[in-house]
């Protein structure tokens, strides 16, 4: 027999022990009887009475006591029942000692807590896996690199039937709800009939949208909230959508996560009724079809469509994609660099708030040690043995991390819980389903379990290296060394933590900053109205209809008392944006010249509106429009790069693409922001409103002549009264700026929070070292003070330890921060810079106050020493 | 060892083989019986006996030790052991 078999065999036999625990001593108990009466039959044979036989035969047994003890000795566990015990006398320990056991699981339930947290959100957003039966089954089909293909190829290749099921998602629709006399805008996904079943979505009430179904909706589990009341009998129940009857046909379950991912949750889902829908193609792979092969099969089909009904200039088979729905397969397929950095900074943030915390267990736990090593080396001197010391100590850091990642834990189901209701500003559907994840809390307990042990290792074997008899002497006489580990953790810790707020301070900075700046355009006397018009209503040919609605707003806008102007346009700077890059020939030079520019349609006195200046030429008015010359304005920005000195006004611009007509520019404007406040400036040309088709989103601006706020109820009404089946939101222009500032609020509102964790976690360490070494040359101090030390020579002493200690982790902390900031500056408005010395001083100024603070307290006590107490301190 | 060899006979229970100990060694070797029971359970814990309730002869009820194939080949190993030593031991005791 081998020995692990045999090892584990025993360990087998031992538990089984365990578990029978008084049968086995029953047992015993019976045996020693059997024996003693054994003894006494034979001692009685041998003419002995029976009462003294017995008596015999018992003293020649010996104790039964210590025969039991030692044979269940033979059986125990020795090691789980001493952890038992150990642990007892910690948890006794710690309630000795609150103050101590109180810090150390703060710490740790921070740190665990926040990085916990952020994992969470990160693995909600980039890797949740979708509601549907068996997602890894599930591909996602990109035709010809679009994301949307339309409908008719949907259908050619649902029957071509190459896999096990098709289904068709667009989730950028918007539906208009009828809500009383008024109608509010959601966000939609327009579906095929075979959606539901082929991704199999489990439902909270009802069914989905089955095939061949027109007007069916499903809901999500928010909306049947928030705007039904989480009405039972919803089921059955008609709601008008873009001005058409539906009937509710089920409510999707809270947790919903959607397949497109990436927390887009659409908040009614209806089904496609246009052949001129476009769709996103998924589809199910049949049990043992790899994606390869799908790929094959979908490129073989795509290839006949693209012989059928050829598209210019494009081919459906050049750049299909299929990939998986989860995990990595979509996050390199779909995710955006920027947002993908974010999440991989804010990982790293987290991961240093927890080395904080742990680094500041550890010191607590390596100044617990130290201070009792007195009692330790007296248990050692005793007879304890150095294992069963470290293993009590270990006791101790265990029981530590067991209760801080429970606490932290507790933490992140809290956070968890307040950010489900979390609305983020953005104009997409975005709402994270975060679920408590058994893996990340197992991760976390591990992470803790380890550090722990590790923090808890040292100490306790330093408590042991010691001589008995030099340990029992020297007790008292610490000779005051800066460096020992403790001091090296602290010190680390400030730098660790330093970068942390250099970062926080800098976003706070940043926001700051942004919030003051200009973005170029009047945003405090604006409004923005926006009207979203059910698109069937205006389809007519020409699209006649929309433009007498459009002029209609617009006069009875510009006709209300306090509107100084109106105007309309495609898009709304700082909040949508549309971005062109294409050659461009102008009648000076023959060459074309490739440019990267912002494109917008705008109405007449649209610059006037948003008072941006009009250098040169003139604004558009209501003369161009469809069929006049074509004409255009472009910013400062364009003008310099494609003229160069020269004015533009006058002459013609070009675009590269077959069939593009000269353009005349016939103004040039003031530079402005369109993207984000932070963006070096950009090129925009702006066309005539009413020279491009309509879009089914109006975006009117409106300048009054107060404050904003209270008009926009008038527009809102009179705009509402043109289309009772439009959704109408009016707000002023300075809250629609959201989206422009989300990306430094949130790093603001991230960063700061870490940085004020770590800052709170640094302080309690710093505090917590300099308290201890203070008491701990309690006798150095009274001793100097015997002999004649006056109290500022003292206060010097204590001042100096920590002012080496702070000063140093802060000279390392900004070192590194100067160059761990640097990659920021991505997210840094113009004037704020990544090296921007406001944030250091006020990180230094912070650093300074707290380390004050933690010294001057056991300064202070250090003062109040009487010579004698201290003298006779041990 | 001893123990191992006594049961090597058949199955005994605790004080037939204290006393069987006792008998062949001429009353030399006494097992005490306080540390016959923890030797017995550490040697069921490794597994080279089994212990199963029956009746002794005084019709009392009795754990009877039986050793099992494990025993016996550690048995075989520790009395191999222990010829080398005695033969070294009388070795040296005839050489010196």
């Amino acid at each position: 027999m081998s020995f692990l078999p045999r090892r584990l065999k025993e360990l087998w036999l031992r538990l089984h022990w365990l578990s029978g625990r008084s049968r086995f001593s029953a047992e015993l108990s019976d045996e020693m009887d059997f024996h003693i009466e054994s003894r006494s039959d034979e001692l009685e044979q041998s003419g002995l009475p029976r009462a003294e036989a017995v008596r015999i035969a018992r003293r020649e047994f010996g104790p039964r006591l210590r025969t039991a003890e030692d044979t269940a000795s033979a059986w125990q566990i020795q090691w789980l029942e001493d952890l038992f015990s150990d642990v007892r006398y910690a948890a006794r320990a710690f309630r000795r000692n609150p103050a101590f056991a109180g810090a150390a699981i703060f710490c740790l339930a921070l740190g665990i807590g926040a990085n916990t947290t952020v994992f969470n959100i990160t693995t909600s957003f980039l890797f949740s896996e979708p509601s549907c039966r068996d997602s890894a089954s599930i591909v996602s089909i990109s035709v010809g690199g679009n994301s949307n293909s339309p409908m008719a190829d949907y259908k050619f290749v649902d029957e071509a039937h190459l896999l096990s099921g098709m289904a068709g998602a667009n989730f950028e629709r918007e539906v208009n709800w009828q809500d009383g006399d008024r109608n509010k805008r959601l966000y939609a996904g327009v579906v095929t009939g075979d959606f539901f079943t082929t991704l199999d979505i489990p439902l909270r009430l009802g069914r989905g949208i089955a095939q061949g179904e027109v007007d069916t909706a499903v809901l999500s589990e928010r909306i049947w909230r928030s705007l039904f009341g989480a009405d039972p009998a919803i089921l059955g129940r008609k709601i008008i959508l873009e001005g058409r009857v539906y009937t509710v046909a089920g409510v999707l379950p809270e947790n919903h996560r959607s397949i497109f991912g990436f927390g887009i949750s659409p908040e009614v889902y209806v089904p496609v009724t246009h052949d001129n829908e476009y769709v996103q193609f998924y589809g199910r792979l049949p049990k043992g079809m790899n994606i390869g092969v799908a790929r094959e099969r979908l490129r073989a089909t795509l290839s006949q469509l693209d012989v059928i009904r050829p598209v210019e200039n494009w081919k459906r088979t050049g750049n299909l994609i299929v990939t998986g729905v989860t995990g990595f397969d979509m996050l390199n397929q779909q995710m955006p660099g920027a947002v993908t950095a974010f999440f991989v900074m804010l990982l790293v943030v987290v991961g240093l708030v927890l080395l904080i915390a742990c680094t500041n267990v550890a010191s607590l736990l390596l100044a617990r040690a130290s201070s009792r090593s007195n009692e330790l080396t007296i248990r050692l001197s005793l007879g304890a043995s150095r294992q069963r010391i470290i293993r009590h100590l270990l006791a101790e850091s265990l029981l530590l991390s067991v209760l801080g990642a429970l606490a932290g834990i507790a933490i992140n189901l809290a956070c968890a819980r307040l950010l489900k209701d979390l609305v983020l500003p953005v104009p997409v559907p975005i709402r994270l389903v975060i679920l408590p994840d058994w893996r990340l809390m197992l991760y976390s307990l591990g992470m803790v379990l380890v550090s722990a042990l590790l923090c808890g290792l040292l100490p306790a074997l330093k408590a042991v290296r010691k001589d008995v008899n030099a340990g029992l002497k020297q007790e008292g006489r610490h000779t005051g060394r800066t460096w020992n580990l403790r001091s090296l953790l602290v010190a680390g810790q400030l730098a660790v933590s330093i970068v942390l707020l250099a970062a926080g301070f800098l976003f706070l900075h940043n926001l700051l900053r942004a919030t003051a700046m200009d973005p170029g355009f009047n945003v405090r006397r604006t409004l923005w109205a926006s009207m979203r018009l059910v698109p069937d209503r205006y389809s007519d040919p020409g699209q006649a209809r929309q433009r007498a609605l459009v002029n209609t707003a617009m006069e009875r806008i510009r006709a209300l008392p306090g509107v100084e102007s109106a105007s309309i346009a495609h898009h709304i700077p700082l909040n949508e944006n549309c971005v062109d890059s294409i050659g461009v020939r102008t009648d000076l030079s023959a060459a074309p010249m490739r440019v990267r520019y912002q494109c917008n349609a705008v109405g007449p006195d649209f610059f006037r509106t948003l008072s941006i200046p009009v250098l040169r030429g003139r604004e558009f008015s209501s003369v161009d429009r469809i069929g006049s010359q074509p004409v255009v304005i472009v910013n400062q920005a364009f003008a310099h790069q494609v003229f160069g000195g020269a004015d533009p006004v006058g002459h013609a611009i070009t675009l590269d693409y077959p069939g593009a007509k000269a353009q005349t520019i016939v103004g040039v404007v003031t530079d402005s922001k369109y993207v984000t406040l932070s963006e070096n400036q950009l090129l925009a040309v702006y066309e005539p409103y009413f020279a491009k088709d309509e879009p089914v989103h109006l975006n009117f601006v409106v300048r009054t002549a107060a404050s904003p706020g209270a008009y926009v109820k008038t527009v809102s009404d009179e705009l509402s009264r043109l289309d009772s089946s439009a959704a109408v939101e009016v707000k002023p222009m300075s809250e629609a700026l959201g989206l422009a500032l989300l990306p430094s609020q949130a790093a603001a509102v991230m960063l700061g929070t870490m940085g004020a964790l770590a800052l709170i976690l640094a302080s309690i360490g710093l505090y917590g070292v300099l308290l201890y070494s203070v008491s701990r040359r309690t006798r150095e101090i009274g001793l100097r003070m015997a002999l004649g030390a006056s109290q500022s020579d003292v206060l010097r002493i204590v001042l100096r330890h920590s002012l080496v200690l702070v000063g140093s982790g802060v000279a390392v902390g900004l070192i590194l921060a100067f160059f761990a900031m640097q990659p920021l500056a991505f997210f840094l408005v113009p004037g704020v810079s990544a090296s921007d010395s406001t944030a250091f001083l006020a990180v230094i100024a912070v650093l300074a106050g707290v380390a004050l603070l933690a010294t001057l307290a056991p300064a202070l006590r250090a003062l109040r020493v009487d010579p004698m107490v201290a003298l006779r301190y041990e | 060892m001893l123990i191992l060899r006594t049961l090597a006979g058949g199955p005994l229970h605790g004080y037939a083989i204290s006393r069987r100990i006792k008998q062949c060694s001429a009353n030399v070797l006494d097992v005490e019986e306080g540390s016959l029971y923890p030797a017995l359970n550490r040697m069921l814990l490794k597994g080279w006996l089994y212990a199963e309730w029956g009746v002794s002869d005084t019709n009392r009820k009795a754990r009877f030790y039986r050793l099992t194939k494990d025993g016996e080949k550690q048995l075989a190993a520790e009395a191999e052991e222990f010829k080398k030593l005695i033969t070294a031991i009388q070795l040296v005791m005839k050489t010196a």
